[in-house]
This record gives structure tokens, C-alpha cells and sequence, in this order.
């Protein structure tokens, strides 16, 4: 199942051979759909139609260099594409057609894929994939992507269609970082204009399946299909329109009265009150997403490594779970669920994930709370599941003498909080990507590499996230991260608490659904609508 | 009256200044900025990515300079770009009013229409049962939550005629009868407490010019009730109704922004919110100055308008 | 609603009270028939005091118990009003949120009445400079709209009770303000304080006292015609995120959770909401009724 360590570990390769590869560890239908890009093939050929989207979030900007926000991510993975596509079972060439690593792993040679248009009529070549990457990884250009490349020394273009980039250490997801969610394959120069930035929310650049027709503030995106994509056929849809709701009552009434064909629940319980209605599809997916409580280690009293630890003894996730999430969902202990098998420790080798209140009561008396202990626990407005679950999880700790003040703050703050190392003890809610290196790095790492916004400053885990980022051995590098979660089952820097399952609901018009377990709308350039 | 109105205008100018200022400092005090939000969850602060998006957006520099460079482009005319979507402040702000302002007018017109007649019959029939009746409609209707109304319209529309507002706000220049369709239920739901208490205010004038010598008069002189009606009690309340209509456009327009949001309508009170949300300084400077212009404008039309109709008024009254 | 519910009732029966608490009951039935708004807005006003004060004769069930296992219930027999997604009684939480919600509204429109109250007498009677420096200030406060202010002012401040009711305070002092200085300059200038004036008597603070006293009637009244607007922007402050943090029962923080389930549980808005609805109503009339009287 470890069909990313295999991939890295093979010398060149096609989409083919990727396939051939994997197949021998994952059964072969899951894995032929989920490594075509897009989702599976349709089995009918129908065309046309604009498709009526529901979203509680709208992008804030249409900017894949410039905003890091999820909501932005989501839709531009319809425009705007990278080397790579993100598949579960690791990195599928997109814009790439095949890659070589060199014995050291410091150099990674991709041969690109010809024919492929901008939205601008220009056609995509080396010098624009070196332009695009050497833009993002500048960190005077303000990415937010910029983290992920620092390993990259130098890209060098070979010939028209050949690009290498340069390592100074090795780093085995460098593939998947050159996927959709930040930045993408640009005409080069496009940021030589100082206007460009705000242009993007108007016109498209990308080589996306999909290009913007149309953004308006509080109401609308509309998408219409790119006459020049580069992948056959693609994509079914005439057009794509968002309509951006701003609450859950409005998404689900119009969805109701057909005002919408298509959208993803904001809760996954939501699907209980469309029970019923004829007209609609409700689907249940797997996703990569993950809700975890967040320990900040500089905060009061949970700068105890006791403390913590009572507390990961006492939180009951499933009865969160159902409390917040109608028990959509499924409970995790050290990884997202959709990784379990592949990246995660059984759950009977950790210590601090099976819930023991008497040990946490001798803990909390040990580290000199016998008495109980006042907190207060962050969660985000907007964010609708966390409000019972912080309410659940009070009356959780309260059994071991702990009482939560709960405080709702706006996101803005809740990120300020995050970037000044200021975060307490909070609930958080972060999709990711089906990579270790990913998922954690970022996180965990100790600052400055990583942004390690819960204080825990742990050397010895973050010597294992660099170990496991230069190891190519799927075996060897399994293991590292294994050592690496218990680190955190036994500090508790964070409980993850559990990945919700994303819920979509679509008209019985809408055919070939597929949904990414990111969020994002990658299967939208395969869904068809019937007229 | 020339001269009052000056001082009028310079006074309100002098607000304006001052809320600019107040509008500034107060955005800026809300913890986090755009830099923040763009990078989200992307690394520590200090870091360069960060600075580099600071110079970007002038952040760097002293409020003071922040504050003039921003009132010089508003005097210009220009109130900036956004900084999270690059358009043009005026063009953003510009079209979410429009939007509001629609609704406004229509949500005062179906106040007026609904409260004024209901407002006369409930005064000419003081004490009697349809004056009970229309009292009870005021009251209630000033009671109730105006987000919790239309939350109960959108929910028992959709069941009862599986039926809800089309989603894209269209002009009504380009699309009269879905543009209609948009703004039924926000302006039912925002019209019914403001027709009540206009209905009020109203039946209030009635009831309170019957007790005016001059009706009085009118009536023991034997004139007919149809014509002391409409030639003296109508005429004389004529302008507190006209000053109550400015009133109650001016608490429309700062009442959107829960129905904007419940209705997904693009306005200028769903704007200001989503860009407090995102720190988008300048648009939410540009949208608050709206507001207070409006405001100001309405009100000086008011006064105006009480001096044209009524010359005695006193100015300091 | 009956209107012979007096308090008086319950006295104890020795003939002397007998006839006492009888005649107290005429009159109160009198003054039912004179004024039937008035007399309702009482016997609701003491009705939503009681709930506010002694929430505990009204539901025994706490407010804040989750009970996963029930959640989402229909009006029962157990459950009056039902109960939300945490299995949480909406009776209770509702009966409990009435001393929380009126306390914050009445707290806050008291800051704001005091702080308006002051500044627009001594706005009103010093006038001149102070007035003009004043009146600008509370324009730019009245330039903002309430609930962006308020969106603003919960920003800033952080999220918590007491923040909110600050904002709320700030929201509505010009209101206060322009009433008491309207009150203040038409003191000022009757005949007895010129009076005072022109033969020198230089007790200031005596006549500034006098002013303040029958400014006083004004702002109260002014308390109960905003009472119930006071009350909206409160509860659409909660429906927006910013009131009340959890779990504490507000009536808008309650409509907030419940908006979610409006097609599947719409009682938990329908009830909160009806709650808000004739708390709005006793002020209101109770308010309309002094009104007429002062007129």
C-alpha cells in the first residue's frame, strides 16, 4: 500500500508504469480511477450544460501564487494545474509527462508533456515552468507556498520540454509539491506587470480544464470550459458557476427547490434534513481532511507535559464526533483517516489514545491540579462543528477537574493568534495531502523550517521529520514516521480528534461525480449534466 | 436658510472627516491583517514572505502617512484598490449600493404604502377595533427579529410553494422579473417592522392633530370630516411623515447586513462584513464611507425639504 | 393572558388583607379594563422578571446537560420546545437565557443612558464648545451602522459578555445623548433657571442637579422605546457569531445553533425567537403607555 514510497523509488516513469507498479499493492479498479486524473471516466458521452455549484466559501482571491486560503485552493484546481496531480496513492504526472531522480536524489529531471496551451493562446514550455517555480519559491514574491521549496537550489531549463530541478538535500515529496494547491505552470513574466495580481481575478492564465469568465463579490465565480485543454474531451461541462451562500439554511433550501445542482455540505449531518427529496443524490466520500484539539506547550498550564497528557486520556472522540458531526465521520488517533493504513501506528501500540480518566486523575494530581485548573479554549467562528464539540469537551474535562472558558473568535484573529506562537488551547481544521512530509513538516518542524505554532520545540521529532523528508525507502521511511507519531502520542502537542467525512449532495441531472478526499473540486472536469 | 444650510454642510462635513478617521483607526484595531490571512497557516511571522507582503501593501508605513495617502486618493475621487481581489474600491463599493440601495427604496416604498394608510386608519378610528387590530400589527411587528423573520419566510415559502430566491442578484434594468424574485422576501422581511412603525408614527400625527385647536375649530365649525381631513390634518402632518421617511431609509440602510446575509444578497452590508472578515482595508473604509455619506446626504435632504415645505421650523429645534 | 393574575392574591386570608387584597384586585381590574395595554405589558413584564429572576421555579432541567442520545427531539411531553443537536431542552435553555440575554440589553442600554444621559445635559447646558465638541464626537459614533459597529467593536475588544455589552453601551449612547441635550437646552431656557440666572445665583451645580432630574423622565422613556431595538441588534449580534460564548444560553446565540436545523428542528429558532418577541412587546407597551401619559 505504499504506492508513493514505490513511486519515488523507481528510477523513470510513465503514468503507465506508475500504474502497473501500484497495481500489484492496491486492488486494481480503486487504484486505475483514483490515479486518472480528474476521477474516473465517465461510462456515456454527454455534453454541455453550466453547472449550478452551492459553496458557503468564497475564495477570497483567484490568486494560486498569492492566497493560501483553502477556499481559494478549492476552485482554482480547475484552472490553473502543476507538474503533478494529486492522487491517494501518491503523485500522478500532469503537466509532467515522466521524471527521473538522480542516484543522490539532489536532481529531478522532468520531461513536459507538448502540446499544452495557456488560456492566453501561448503555448506551455520549459522556460514558463522555471519562470513559475523559481517565482514561488522566491520568498521576496510573498507565497505561501514558498516554505515547501526551500530544498530546491536552482531549476534549469534543458530544452523546450525538459526542466531540472536542483536539490541541496534530498527530498522525496518534491513531487507532490509541485501539485495544484499552490502556484502552478504561469506564461512567464506574467507577475512583470504590477497589475497582474489583481488581472487574475478577472482572466485566467492557466492551462486548467476550466478559465474564469466571471467573479463577483458576495455572488458569483463562473467558469466556462477552455476550447484549447490540453487532455481529449475534457472537460464535459459548458460552465461551472459558484454561488457563494453565506449559510447553511440558504444552501439547503436552494438545493431543495433546484435553485442548485451540485454542492458539498458545510455539515455532513446536513444531508438528514435533504432526507427524502426525491431529486436529490447524497454521497458520502473519504477525506483527507483532519480536526484536531491544538496543546499550545507555552500555555499555562498545559506547559505540563502531565497535563496533556490527562487531557488526551480524557477526551472521549466519539462522542464528539457525534456531538459536533452527527457521527459523520471517523476517529483518528495520530493521522487522518485516509492514511491510516498506509502511514499510521496501530492504535494498541500508543499509549495515550485509549481514554483512562482514573490515569489522568492520578496525572493531573501529580502535576499539582488535584484541585482543578481553569483554561480557556479557542474555536473559530463560522467553523459550525466546533461550537458542540467545545461544548462536549467540557463536560469531558470536567471530569478531571478541568474547566474550559469557551472563546469564539473571527478567523482573522484565530490566525493571528497562529502567527504570533499565541494559540492556547484551541480547535483547528486542516485539509492536507496523502504525504507524511507533507502533513507534518510544516506543522511540527521546529521553527524557523517549520511553523511549529503549538511551542512544542521538540529536536527529536523534528530530526526525524528532516530524516524521513531525504529518505526515499518506503520501508525505512514508514518507520520514521512511525517513531515520529508516537513522539506525539506521548508529548500531546495535538489530539486529533477525528476526519469528517465530505458529504455532497447533487441533483439526479448531475452525472460521473467525483470528489477529491481534499475538498477541492478537481472532479468537476469529468461530471457531466444532463439537459 | 442659506446660511443654516452651510453651517449644516459644514458640520456634516466635519462628521465625515472625523468617521473617516474613526473608520481607519477602528479597522486597523481589529487584531490581524490581510498579510496574515493570505498566508494563512503557511509559517511564523517575521518571516521575509511576510515583509514582502507588507511593503507590498504599505503597511510598513506610519499610520499617519497610511492615513493621508488614503484621504488624498478620496478627495481624488479614488478610494483605492482591494487588497485581497485588486479591483477598484469605487467600483466595488459603487455596485454593492446599488444593490442596497434598491432594496431600501423599495422595502421604504413598501413601508410607506403598508404603514401610512394603516397609520391613518388606526388614527381617524382612534379607540376602535381596527385601531386595535393595527396597534396589535405595529407592535408585533416592531418585536420581532427582522434576520428571525425572514429566516421563518425563506423556510415556510420553500415548503409551502417548494420555491426560493434565484441565487444571482441580477440589475433590475437587465432582469426586472428575476430581479423582483431576488428581493420579495428581504423586502418583506425588513419591510414589516419598518411599515409598522411608520404606521405608528403616523397614527401618533392623526391623534395628535385632532387635539390641535385648529381642527378643532374646523370641526365645530361644521365642515364636513372628508374635508378637514385631507385639507388640514393631511397637510400638517405631511412634514413630520416626509422626515420620518428619511428616518427610516437611513435605518434601512444600516439594518441590511443580517438580511444581506441571510438572502445572499450582494450589498453594501454583506460587503462590509466579509471584508472586515478578510482586514481588506481599504474596501471596508470605502463601503463605511459610503454609509456615512448616504446618511449625511438623506439627512440634509430632510432638513431641506422641512425648510421648503415649512419655513417657520426652527433651526435648533 | 388573564388580566385578574395580581400578585396580591396570594396574601394571607385574615378579613383585614381579605378586603385589602380585594379592593387591590377591583382597582387592578379597573385599571385593566381602563388600560388594557398598559395593564398587559405589566403582568408580562412581571411575568418575564420572575423567569428572569427565578429560572429554576420555571424548568428544573439545567440549561446546559448534553445528552447525545437525545438530540434533535420534537416538542414532547419531556421536552416542551424540544431539544437541539447536543440533546440540550430548549425549554430550559430558553427559560435560562432570559436572565441572560435581558441582562445584557438592560445593562448595556443602562451604561449607555447614564454615560448618553450625562454628556448630552452638560452638553445641553454649558453649550457652546463642550456641545459642539460633544455633538461631533456622537455623530461619528451614530455614523457607523449599529451592527457593524457592534461586527467592529467585538473585534477588537475579543469575544465575552462583558465586551459585548460594551459594544452594545457604545451603540446606543447618542441616542441618549441627543434626548437628554434636547431635555437640558429646553430646561435651560425656562423662565426659572433665567431667573436663577439673571439675579446670580451662582448654585450651578444646584440647577444642574434640577436639570438632570427632569431630564430624567426622558431617558427613561427613551430606555423603553429602544429597549426592543436594543434587543434585535443583540440578538442579531448573536446570529452573527458575536454574543454569547457557549454554552452559555442567550436567546440569539440559541437562534444562531438553530439556523443550521431550520428544516429539520425548526423549533429550536420558532421558540427563542417568540421569547425575544414578547419580551420586545411588554416594554413596548408599557413604554406607549407612559408616552401617552406624558404627552
Amino acid at each position: 500500500m505504499h504506492n508513493n514510497c514505490l513511486l519515488s523509488n523507481i528510477r523513470k516513469l510513465g503514468v503507465a508504469a506508475a500504474v502497473a507498479v501500484s497495481a500489484l499493492t492496491m486492488t486494481t479498479s480503486a487504484f486505475a480511477q483514483d490515479a486518472k486524473p480528474y476521477g474516473p471516466d465517465p461510462e456515456e458521452e454527454i455534453r454541455g450544460g453550466n453547472l449550478m455549484v452551492g459553496s458557503l466559501v468564497e475564495p477570497p482571491s483567484l490568486d494560486p501564487f498569492h492566497d493560501g486560503s483553502d477556499g481559494r485552493i478549492r476552485v482554482t484546481t480547475l484552472v490553473y494545474q502543476g507538474l503533478f496531480y494529486e492522487a491517494m496513492s501518491g503523485p500522478v504526472p500532469l503537466l509532467a509527462k515522466s521524471y527521473e531522480v538522480s542516484e543522490d536524489g539532489l536532481t529531478y529531471t522532468f520531461n513536459l508533456r507538448e502540446g499544452i496551451k495557456f488560456h492566453t493562446g501561448q503555448d506551455m514550455t520549459a522556460a514558463d515552468v522555471k519562470y513559475s517555480y523559481d517565482y514561488i519559491r522566491d520568498p521576496d514574491n510573498g507565497s505561501p507556498g514558498a516554505g515547501d521549496y526551500t530544498t530546491v537550489e536552482s531549476i534549469e531549463v534543458v530544452d523546450d520540454y525538459t526542466v531540472v530541478f536542483n536539490l541541496d538535500q534530498p527530498n522525496a515529496s518534491l513531487p507532490i509539491t509541485l501539485g495544484n494547491k499552490y502556484g502552478a505552470v504561469v506564461p512567464a513574466g506574467t507577475f512583470d506587470d504590477p497589475g497582474a495580481r489583481a488581472a487574475l481575478n478577472r482572466e485566467s492564465v492557466g492551462t486548467g480544464p476550466f478559465k474564469i469568465s466571471a467573479f463577483e463579490t458576495n455572488s458569483y465565480l463562473e467558469l466556462t470550459a477552455f476550447e484549447d485543454y490540453w487532455q481529449e474531451g475534457l472537460p464535459y461541462l459548458d460552465a461551472v458557476t459558484y454561488l457563494f451562500m453565506p449559510n447553511n439554511a440558504a444552501l439547503l433550501v436552494a438545493l431543495r427547490n433546484e435553485r442548485i445542482d451540485f454542492a458539498q455540505l458545510g455539515r455532513p449531518q446536513d444531508s438528514q434534513q435533504l432526507k427524502g427529496v426525491d431529486h436529490l443524490n447524497i454521497q458520502r466520500w473519504e477525506s483527507l481532511g483532519q480536526k484536531p484539539l491544538d496543546l499550545d506547550s507555552d500555555y499555562g498550564p498545559l506547559q505540563d507535559v502531565r497535563v496533556r497528557q490527562a487531557i488526551a486520556l480524557t477526551v472521549d472522540k466519539e462522542e464528539i464526533l457525534q456531538a459536533s458531526l452527527g457521527g459523520y465521520g471517523t476517529v483518528i488517533h495520530t493521522i487522518p483517516a485516509a492514511m491510516q493504513d498506509t502511514w499510521g501506528v496501530p492504535v494498541e501500540e500508543l499509549e495515550f489514545q485509549t481514554r483512562d480518566v482514573e490515569r489522568a486523575k492520578e496525572l493531573m494530581a501529580e502535576a499539582g491540579y488535584a484541585d482543578g485548573v481553569e483554561m480557556d479554549l479557542t474555536t473559530i467562528n463560522g467553523y459550525d462543528w466546533m461550537d458542540p464539540a467545545a461544548v462536549t469537551l467540557r463536560e469531558q474535562l470536567s471530569e478531571i477537574g478541568i474547566t474550559l472558558n469557551i472563546k469564539r473568535v473571527d478567523l482573522g484573529v484565530w490566525i493571528d493568534n497562529f502567527r504570533n506562537h499565541n494559540m492556547g488551547l484551541t480547535f483547528n481544521d486542516w485539509p492536507t495531502l496523502p504525504d507524511p512530509n507533507m502533513l507534518f513538516f510544516r506543522h511540527f518542524h521546529q521553527r524557523p523550517e517549520g511553523a511549529d505554532f503549538r511551542n512544542w520545540n521538540n529536536e527529536e521529532a523534528s530530526a526525524l521529520l528532516r530524516e524521513g523528508r531525504s529518505t526515499s525507502d518506503p520501508e525505512k521511511r514508514k518507520e520514521i514516521y512511525a517513531e515520529f507519531q508516537k513522539i506525539l502520542d506521548r508529548t500531546v502537542p495535538t489530539i486529533m480528534l477525528f476526519s469528517a467525512d465530505i458529504v455532497t449532495v447533487a441533483n439526479d441531472k448531475v452525472h460521473n461525480l467525483y470528489q477529491h478526499p481534499t475538498g477541492w473540486y478537481f472532479g468537476l472536469a469529468k461530471t457531466q449534466l444532463e439537459e | 436658510m442659506g446660511s443654516y444650510l452651510v453651517k449644516r454642510l459644514g458640520a456634516s462635513l466635519l462628521t465625515a472627516m472625523l468617521s473617516s478617521i474613526a473608520v481607519f483607526l477602528v479597522v486597523r484595531a481589529v487584531p490581524g491583517d490581510v498579510v496574515a490571512q493570505m498566508l494563512g497557516q503557511s509559517g511564523g511571522s517575521g518571516s521575509q514572505a511576510e515583509d514582502a507582503l507588507r511593503r507590498f501593501f504599505g503597511l510598513n508605513q506610519p499610520l499617519h502617512i497610511q492615513y493621508l495617502d488614503w484621504l488624498g486618493g478620496v478627495l481624488k475621487g479614488d478610494l483605492g484598490q482591494s487588497w485581497v481581489r485588486g479591483q477598484p474600491v469605487t467600483e466595488v463599493v459603487l455596485k454593492a449600493f446599488t444593490v442596497t440601495l434598491q432594496l431600501g427604496l423599495m422595502t421604504l416604498a413598501f413601508a410607506t404604502f403598508l404603514g401610512v394608510p394603516l397609520g391613518l386608519i388606526a388614527g381617524l378610528y382612534e379607540g376602535r377595533r381596527v385601531d386595535t387590530a393595527i396597534q396589535a400589527f405595529n407592535i408585533l411587528g416592531l418585536s420581532a427579529p427582522v434576520f428571525w423573520l425572514g429566516l421563518i419566510l425563506l423556510i415556510a415559502v420553500s415548503s409551502l410553494f417548494s420555491w426560493s430566491p434565484p441565487l444571482i442578484y441580477r440589475s433590475p434594468f437587465v432582469d426586472l422579473s428575476d430581479n423582483l424574485a431576488t428581493l420579495i422576501l428581504p423586502i418583506l422581511s425588513l419591510g414589516i417592522l419598518q411599515a409598522a412603525a411608520y404606521s405608528q408614527f403616523t397614527r401618533q400625527c392623526v391623534v395628535g392633530a385632532f387635539s390641535e385647536d385648529y381642527v378643532r375649530t374646523a370641526l365645530a365649525k361644521g365642515l364636513p370630516m372628508r374635508v378637514v381631513f385631507s385639507k388640514h390634518i393631511l397637510r400638517n402632518i405631511m412634514i413630520s411623515l416626509v422626515t420620518f421617511m428619511g428616518l427610516i431609509l437611513i435605518q434601512i440602510l444600516g439594518g441590511v447586513v443580517v438580511i444581506e446575509s441571510l438572502f445572499s444578497l450582494p450589498g453594501l452590508g454583506r460587503l462590509l462584513i466579509t471584508a472586515i472578515e478578510a482586514r481588506d482595508y481599504p474596501v471596508v473604509q470605502g463601503a463605511l464611507l459610503m454609509v456615512v455619506f448616504s446618511a449625511l446626504i438623506v439627512n440634509l435632504l430632510v432638513d431641506m425639504l422641512y425648510h421648503v415645505i415649512d419655513p417657520r421650523v426652527r433651526v435648533d429645534s | 393572558m388573564s388580566m385578574q393574575t395580581s400578585p396580591q392574591g396570594q396574601a394571607t386570608p385574615t378579613t383585614a388583607t381579605m378586603g385589602r387584597s380585594r379592593r387591590v384586585l377591583k382597582r387592578a381590574l379597573r385599571f385593566g379594563r381602563r388600560e388594557p395595554s398598559f395593564a398587559l405589558g405589566l403582568v408580562l413584564t412581571a411575568l418575564i422578571l420572575s423567569v428572569a429572576l427565578f429560572p429554576g421555579l420555571y424548568s428544573q432541567v439545567s440549561p446546559t446537560d448534553i445528552d447525545t442520545t437525545a438530540s434533535l427531539q420534537a416538542p414532547s411531553a419531556s421536552h416542551w420546545f424540544g431539544t437541539d443537536e447536543l440533546g440540550r431542552d430548549i425549554y430550559s435553555r430558553s427559560i435560562h437565557g432570559t436572565r441572560v440575554t435581558l441582562s445584557i440589553v438592560a445593562g448595556s442600554m443602562m451604561i449607555s443612558a447614564f454615560f448618553g444621559g450625562l454628556l448630552g445635559v452638560v452638553a445641553g447646558y454649558t453649550g457652546r464648545l463642550t456641545d459642539m465638541m460633544f455633538g461631533r464626537g456622537i455623530d461619528v459614533v451614530l455614523s457607523f451602522p449599529p451592527i457593524i459597529l457592534g461586527v467592529i467593536i467585538s473585534g477588537v475588544l475579543g469575544p465575552s459578555t462583558t465586551n459585548l455589552v460594551l459594544a452594545l453601551s457604545i451603540v446606543y449612547i447618542p441616542s441618549f445623548f441627543r434626548i437628554a441635550r434636547s431635555g437640558a437646552i429646553s430646561e435651560s431656557s425656562r423662565t426659572y433657571v433665567e431667573a436663577a440666572r439673571s439675579v446670580g445665583l451662582t448654585g450651578r451645580a444646584i440647577l444642574f442637579r434640577h436639570i438632570l432630574r427632569n431630564v430624567m423622565p426622558l431617558i427613561m422613556l427613551q430606555y423603553m422605546i429602544l429597549f426592543p431595538l436594543v434587543l434585535q441588534i443583540q440578538a442579531a449580534l448573536g446570529f452573527l457569531g458575536l454574543g454569547v460564548q457557549p454554552p452559555t444560553p442567550d436567546w440569539g446565540a440559541i437562534l444562531e445553533q438553530g439556523k443550521d436545523y431550520i428544516l429539520f428542528a425548526p423549533w429550536i429558532s420558532l421558540f427563542p425567537g417568540l421569547f425575544i418577541m414578547i419580551s420586545a412587546l411588554s416594554v413596548t407597551l408599557i413604554g406607549r403607555s407612559l408616552q401617552k401619559r406624558m404627552n
